[in-house]
């Protein structure tokens, strides 16, 4: 009897272990793989050589370069196995050269002949703006090469590079035009394919099933795929978003034992893990190549269909016959789409970060974040009531710890209908964020893309009786599950029902939003938890007759847009948008921020964050981050207070967690801890006025906040497969810490240069790896030859901080030199595009610190005035003693001193310090050291 | 002369600080308690002093200039500079306060003086006369609520102590009887096992002299085999059940039923865990619903209150011999001796009471599970009336004398358990932590109940504390132990939540006239926290301290008084 008792009580053990084991792990088998996946598995079977296209009518027609691509007669007869069913009609392809080395290539089928449907190109994605940056091309110039019978087209494409159109075999390369060296080719290995349109036969079985789905695909095969190789490449990065390194390691070709291809597919993945190469939330088809005998490169391919992409270990071609000018440091990669056309960009760099320019010269560059969105955010699911708000709201002031905003999860609405507040446990939204707004916060709330099909929920009525849904095959309104159980999805795709959308926001029509209320978009992949893979089935109908499976990838995007827009619209266009989404698309980087979703409290998973974040920021994405803890399971302590360290450097810096996870917020853990949580934040908070100048420049330029280590030392080689440790601008060095019990890390500095601790000022040699002590923060390092502005008063939030005065950091380099950047406008409004901005250059040589005005100067419009001062300068690296300094046009004299670098309790005085200069920083002024 | 000295008292206090004031020009002293300036006085006299930390020296002209000299602080106490320094408000008319640095000038209204935001940016009105009287009203209820609040605990700590000597006296009492008791059972018990060897003596005699009858009339004796195979039956049966082993193997037996259910049950749920695998053959609905519960738990932790509820059973089971007795025993102990429990239960019902109308229906409840047995056993009596009725054998062996004795034996092995029930429940409640003058003693066989939303919470002290929906009751901890020197208790182990913690439950405890729960919160989810207001907790210390305070709010008002 005892024994079956025992017995029981171990079947129930069993059962729950089994229970909780099928629901806290990846469920790798609820997502295609490739082989299941007849595209990708057509696609990647091709052999080297498979593409028969030969390019003829070369001309130059409306500044392009232009052919049909046709299959020879004596190749028509003879189609290959696998492709016995493509159309023999004839492609177009056309070239494009644009400003600073881009080359476009796109092709498509013939609209002349008249194919069963035009096939989708994502709409709103390219800046209008781009258009006029086309260089119209006049002529080309004929070559042959390799002996080929056919002749090759050469154009000009910038100073010192061509791009040449190799018509028999076809291939379109970008060359240095000196050397001759491919810099970037497309088909070198004949792997191109393009499933044309074609009218269904009888007998045709185009039906795809997986698991219980089936997806109808009236419109039969119409996937691409070829190849695309960089030349004099080390490394290739980019195409986020996966839980993986920073540089990409080949997925197929010798030595690869079995691996799936990068996948490219926004899918809400319950409980990701790192190293997988399975698609995330997010996409995009942007990879860049890094190399010490070119430099950098990069490839987009403007298509919003499911993608993959394999990159190919060296020697996958052995058996072909091809041989390409014997470039040892070659990286050929497939790419393989369901759906679209080509639309591609080739840009040449050469430098990481021409590339990103080039790249966001399409895309457009990050939009201008508000001051406050750069501060810490404090989130969970769920801040469950108002008193639960005030609760953690007093608590960061108790402690001293500044935040900016509060957010609030699904939990907060009235049964997951957005828009609505639950009234029961918010009962007074406006006075809550009124509250939160006196104290210079801001609350964020959650509004996903799933609608509740509930009849007395106005945004459902209006969007089924104006058609706004996204229909499934048949053509009703498509019902699929998500959180408030039975809904339906916006078409964002439509730009009337974006409008209709962003006007949802209107203060009138968000009732119990204020204008500090900023918006956070989950779920827009989009979630559904009843479709496939946790999606919308493929054969979804959006606005235009487009298949779900055409622009599946920038669904969330046009969310986001629109929500976006939302924002501007409220305030007619004066208040910076703030809206977090977590899918995202190429151009993502206009409308907001995003974050890598719904990670777990593990330290793989703090590490993995970083080349996430890093990879987001080379391909466009710079303002995103990573859940702070990590959002599912408890974060042991010293996980959580290395999180924080780490995450306080990274562009977005928020705290949140699932509800079933232990409340985690910094004051949790016993005064230790808490004093190294708020350590972190305020370092950042005492960095802010860095970040943000780092964030204009990305605005301005495209290029990150923060960036893989090769971005600023593309030379050093040591540096480009590190991803452990991240430059933040110019001037920092960050090095993650992802073990338990670390006492210490060991830290590669790049160069040749000194670095300083950030904390204590010591000096290390750069051009080694260095062992530092890392027990009460991770290493963070100033490079020489840098000034670093900040704001060392500690306040409740950005807000209150704006009045303070600045410290300037200086490394000198090895000459005594240094320089740095500071950007201030009012930190919320668009008046800096009309010039109402601070923008200051400070240069240290001889002794002698100089400010000097970058600002465009307009005499008109309107201008952003600051009364702030420097109150401190702080210089490392600086031999001679100077006891006092002299200020210019004041012509007084202030005191150098010994200060500390950072003012905590127990340092001791050990930097030069230039005491009160109290020089103004939008003024023209210079230090001269005595 | 209480006057006196309280006026003796203002008057050393406003010359010191006229004093200083006098060589000190006030804004410099900016954000300084006054008990700390004399610490600065040295600026003025020597024209340097050490920070406090003794880093570093600052002058006058650094006091202040918003330039920070001192890590610690030292030199800026009046601005924003230093991040570790604090600002001290006067507040006249209310409390002073002292706040961080960060503070000053932010734009934001920290002291109710507004003396934290002098550069001019903001305006903030003086509020400290009304926020003062606000905070003088309520420490003056408070002060009320402590001073009767302090008399009902000493009057408590007083009965908790005769209590707990009557506890102890009956507790050595009963150890008495149980030494008593135990020599008469086993006296007993020899007694009737000389008897019952006896007659089995006489039995196997007999069988003997019948076996030679049984060989000539062997027809005729059929019926008596079978009267004789049934007696031995009973007496069997009679015999394990005086024996404790036979409430395990009763037991046993009941778990076995629990089991099969359980087993049922487990099976239902493999289903569903095997449809949780195989989602593909959900309907659209329930695949929905199926996936998004990853997320929440919530379907799954529906699934999962099934198996808790098996889990609860199961332990009851285990449990059942104790528990009966105990409450048995407790039942009657409240009889004898919590009178005065009794009546205040009963004065306060609705939030207070004892364990026993709960533990009464949980023995209603076992003894409905228990059911089958004590038929069994009346079956068993009717049918040893029967034989004994129609037994044709007459013995040499007094029957009734051997009835008497073996009647003798029950009753007294079954006092003996109770005396020992007793015994060890009384031990184990002696053995709790009653607090250091034992003023915890009279929550001890009592529960308080609060309820929110559509649950009512019961938290019984020194024992468990439950959530209740309806029917179904989710334990939410035992009882733990006293956290925070006596100011919490914690009730830990409670039922697991899926994919979480199992739950816990803090009181947090506060001084109040009747004991009361309220403001249950789960500010993580499964781990709960409540308040219980007590007697207990209205210490004649922190009644000090609150009579002070008031007394220094007072004084600053007379104060504000006479400088208006």
């Amino acid at each position: 009897m005892r024994s079956i008792v025992v017995l029981h009580h171990f079947l129930c053990l069993l059962l729950l272990l089994s229970h909780l084991n099928s629901v806290s792990s990846w469920k790798k088998e609820e997502f295609r793989n490739c082989d299941q996946t007849p595209f990708c598995k057509r696609a990647r079977s091709r052999k080297p050589q498979h593409c028969k296209l030969i390019a003829t009518d070369v001309a130059i027609q409306n500044g392009d370069l232009t052919a049909r691509l046709i299959t020879p007669k004596n190749f028509e007869q003879n189609p290959d196995e696998d492709s016995s069913e493509i159309a023999s009609k004839p492609l177009i392809l056309s070239l494009s050269v644009y400003h600073n080395g881009i080359l476009r290539l796109k092709i498509d089928e013939d609209p002349s002949q008249n194919p069963p449907k035009k096939r989708f190109e994502v709409p709103d994605v390219i800046l209008p703006e781009f258009e006029s940056k086309k260089l119209w091309l006049q002529r080309h110039t004929k070559e042959v090469i390799n002996g080929d019978s056919a002749d090759s087209f050469v154009v000009y494409l910038f100073d010192g590079y061509e791009a040449v159109l190799r018509s028999d075999p076809l291939e379109v390369f970008v060359r240095e035009q000196t050397s001759g060296n491919r810099v970037l080719s497309f088909n070198s290995h004949g792997l191109f394919d393009f499933e044309q349109l074609r009218v269904k036969k009888e007998g045709d079985d185009w039906e795809e099933r997986f698991r219980s789905h089936t997806d109808s695909r009236p419109y039969g095969p119409q996937s691409i795929s070829f190849d695309v190789s960089f030349h004099g490449a080390d490394f290739v990065y980019g195409i986020p978003e996966h839980a993986t390194t920073l540089s990409l390691k080949p997925t197929n070709g010798p030595g690869i034992e079995h691996s799936e291809p990068y996948r490219l597919f926004n899918l809400d993945v319950f409980e990701y893990i790192p190293e997988s190469p399975f698609g995330l939330y997010g996409s995009i088809p942007f990879m860049l190549s890094h190399g010490k005998s070119h430099g950098t490169s990069g490839f987009f391919w403007l298509n919003a269909a499911e993608m993959q992409i394999d990159v190919l270990a060296p020697g996958w071609d052995s058996e072909s016959s091809i041989s390409l000018p014997s470039d040892q440091k070659r990286i050929d990669t497939l790419w393989m789409s369901e759906a679209g056309i080509i639309d591609s960009f080739f840009f040449i760099g050469p430098k990481p970060k021409d590339v990103v320019k080039q790249y966001t010269t399409v895309t457009g560059t990050s939009a201008m974040p508000q001051l406050f969105a750069t501060g810490y955010h404090q989130c969970r699911w769920n801040y469950r009531d108002e008193e639960d708000v005030k609760n953690v709201d007093s608590k960061f002031d108790e402690h001293d710890i500044p935040y900016d905003v509060l957010w609030l999860d699904i939990e907060h609405t009235d049964g997951k209908r957005y828009f609505t507040w639950d009234r029961v446990l918010f009962p007074n939204p406006e006075e809550m964020q009124k509250d939160l707004a006196s104290r210079g916060r801001k609350m964020v709330t959650i509004v996903d893309p799933h609608i509740k099909r509930d009849e007395g929920y106005h945004i459902h009525k209006e969007a089924s009786k104006n058609g706004y849904y996204v229909k499934d095959s048949s053509g009703k309104d498509y019902d699929g599950w998500c959180w408030p159980g039975s809904s339906s999805y916006i078409d964002m795709v439509n730009p009337e029902i974006r409008s209709w959308w962003a006007d949802k926001f209107a203060y009138t029509e968000y009732i119990g939003s204020t204008p500090s209320l900023y918006i956070w978009n989950d779920m827009n992949e989009p979630s559904v938890f009843n479709g496939p893979e946790v999606s919308m089935p493929r054969d979804a109908l959006h606005y235009g007759n487009v298949e779900h499976r055409e622009l599946h990838n920038a669904y969330g995007y046009y969310f986001h847009m629109a929500t976006s827009d939302g924002l501007l619209k409220r305030e007619k266009g004066q208040d910076r948008p703030f809206v977090l989404s977590r899918a995202f698309f190429p151009g993502t980087q206009r409308y907001g921020t995003v974050w890598t979703g719904d990670n777990t409290a593990e330290w793989e998973q703090l590490r993995v964050s970083v080349p996430m974040i890093l990879t987001l920021g080379i391909t466009g994405i710079t303002f995103s981050g990573a859940d702070v803890g990590g959002f599912f399971g408890n974060p042991d302590t010293e996980l959580l207070v290395r999180w924080y360290q780490v995450a306080a450097y990274l562009p977005f810096f928020r705290g949140h967690a699932h509800h079933d996870t232990k409340r985690r917020e910094p004051w949790l853990f016993g005064e230790r801890n808490t004093e190294l949580m708020r350590e972190a934040i305020r370092v950042r908070y005492t960095l802010l006025p860095y970040f943000y100048t780092l964030f204009r420049e990305a605005n301005v330029s495209g290029v990150p906040v923060a960036r893989p280590l090769w971005m600023e030392f593309p030379e050093d080689e040591s540096t480009f497969n590190n991803d452990e440790a991240f430059m933040v601008g110019n001037g920092l060095l960050v090095q993650g810490v992802y073990t338990q019990n670390a006492k210490d890390a060991t830290v590669y500095l790049p160069g040749d240069e000194t670095w300083y601790d950030l904390r204590t000022g010591t000096a290390y040699k750069g051009g080694k790896s260095q062992k530092v002590d890392a027990s009460g923060a991770i290493p963070v390092f100033q490079r020489s030859g840098t000034i670093i502005p900040r704001k060392d008063r500690f306040r409740r939030s950005t807000v209150q901080m704006e009045n303070d005065p600045y410290t300037l950091v200086i490394a000198l380099d090895s000459s005594g030199k240094a320089e740095g950047e500071l950007y201030i406008d009012d930190g919320k409004s668009y008046e800096f595009k009309n010039g109402a901005y601070i923008h200051r250059k400070f240069v240290f040589s001889n002794g002698k610190l100089t400010s000097v005005n970058l600002a465009m100067s307009t005499s008109a419009g309107p201008k952003f005035l600051s009364d702030c001062t420097i109150e401190r300068i702080i210089l490392l690296g600086h031999l001679t003693k100077s006891k006092s300094a002299r200020v210019e046009p004041t012509n007084h004299v202030t005191e150098v001193e010994l200060g500390p670098l950072q003012i905590r309790t127990g340092v001791r005085p050990s930097v030069l310090t230039i005491r009160k200069p109290n020089v103004k920083v939008s003024d023209d002024w210079s230090i001269q050291l005595l | 002369m209480k006057i006196h000295t309280k006026i003796l008292v203002f008057f050393i206090f406003s010359s010191t600080l006229v004093l200083i004031s006098s060589a000190i020009p006030p804004n410099e002293l900016l954000g300084i308690a006054p008990e700390d300036e004399i610490y600065y006085k040295g600026l003025w006299s020597s024209g340097t002093i050490k920070c406090k930390d003794g880093s570093k020296t600052f002058t006058r002209s650094q006091l202040n200039d918003d330039f920070c000299d001192c890590f610690d602080g030292t030199d800026e106490p009046g601005t924003s500079a230093c991040p570790t320094g604090k600002f001290y408000c006067t507040n006249a008319g209310h409390r002073p306060l002292t706040i961080f640095s960060s503070r000053v000038n932010d734009g934001i209204c920290d002291c109710c003086d507004g003396s934290d935001e002098y550069y001019g940016k903001t305006r903030c009105n003086n509020t400290c006369w009304e926020a003062g009287k606000v905070a003088r009203d309520r420490l003056m209820e408070k002060i009320v609520i402590y001073e009767e609040g302090v008399s009902i605990r000493n009057n408590e700590v007083v009965q908790a102590k005769v209590s707990l000597e009557k506890d102890k006296e009956n507790l050595s009492k009963l150890k008495n009887e149980e030494k008593v008791f135990k020599r008469i059972v086993q006296h007993l018990k020899d007694h009737k096992e000389q008897i019952e060897k006896a007659i089995e003596k006489e039995r196997i005699q007999k069988e003997k002299e019948e076996k030679k009858k049984k060989e000539s009339e062997l027809k005729e004796h059929k019926d008596e085999d079978k009267v004789d195979f049934a007696e031995k039956e009973f007496e069997k049966s009679n015999e394990d059940h005086k024996d404790p082993a036979v409430d395990v193997a009763q037991n046993a037996h009941l778990s076995h039923d629990n089991i099969e259910q359980h087993t049922a049950k487990k099976e239902e749920s493999s289903d569903v865990t095997h449809t949780t695998k195989d989602i593909d053959s959900l309907s659209k609905e329930d695949l929905g619903r199926e996936i998004g519960s990853r997320w929440t738990g919530k379907k799954t932790e529906h699934q999962h209150h099934d198996d808790d509820t098996i889990n609860v059973d199961n332990e009851e089971n285990n449990e059942y011999n104790t528990e009966t007795d105990e409450d048995h025993e407790h039942y009657e102990e409240n009889d004898t001796n919590d009178h005065m429990d009794v009546q205040e239960s009963n004065d306060d019902s609705s939030s207070s009471h004892d364990y026993d109308p709960d533990d009464d229906a949980e023995d209603i409840s076992d003894m409905e599970s228990t059911n089958s047995p004590s038929l069994v056993e009346k079956i068993q009596q009717t049918v040893k009336n029967f034989l004994v009725t129609v037994n044709p054998f007459q013995t040499p062996v007094n029957t009734s004398e051997a009835e008497n004795v073996r009647k003798e034996y029950d009753e007294a092995s079954e006092k003996l358990s109770k005396i020992r029930s007793k015994v060890s429940r009384l031990t184990k409640k002696l053995a709790h932590d009653f607090g250091p003058k034992k003023e915890f003693y009279s929550l001890h066989g009592r529960c308080f109940e609060t309820k929110q939303n559509k649950y009512v919470y019961k938290v019984c002290p020194f024992k468990q504390a439950t959530q209740e929906e309806g029917y179904s009751t989710t334990r939410l901890g035992r009882w733990d132990k006293f956290m925070d020197s006596y100011g919490v208790m914690l009730f830990s182990n409670g039922e697991n939540c899926w994919n979480g913690p199992d739950r816990s439950l803090k009181v947090r405890l506060r001084c109040g006239l009747k004991v009361e729960l309220s403001d249950i919160d789960e500010p993580s989810r499964c781990e709960y926290e409540a308040l219980l207001t007590t007697p207990a907790l209205c210490l004649e210390q922190k009644l000090k301290e609150l009579k002070n305070e008031l007394q220094f709010l007072n004084k600053d008002q007379m104060q504000l008084h006479d400088e208006l």
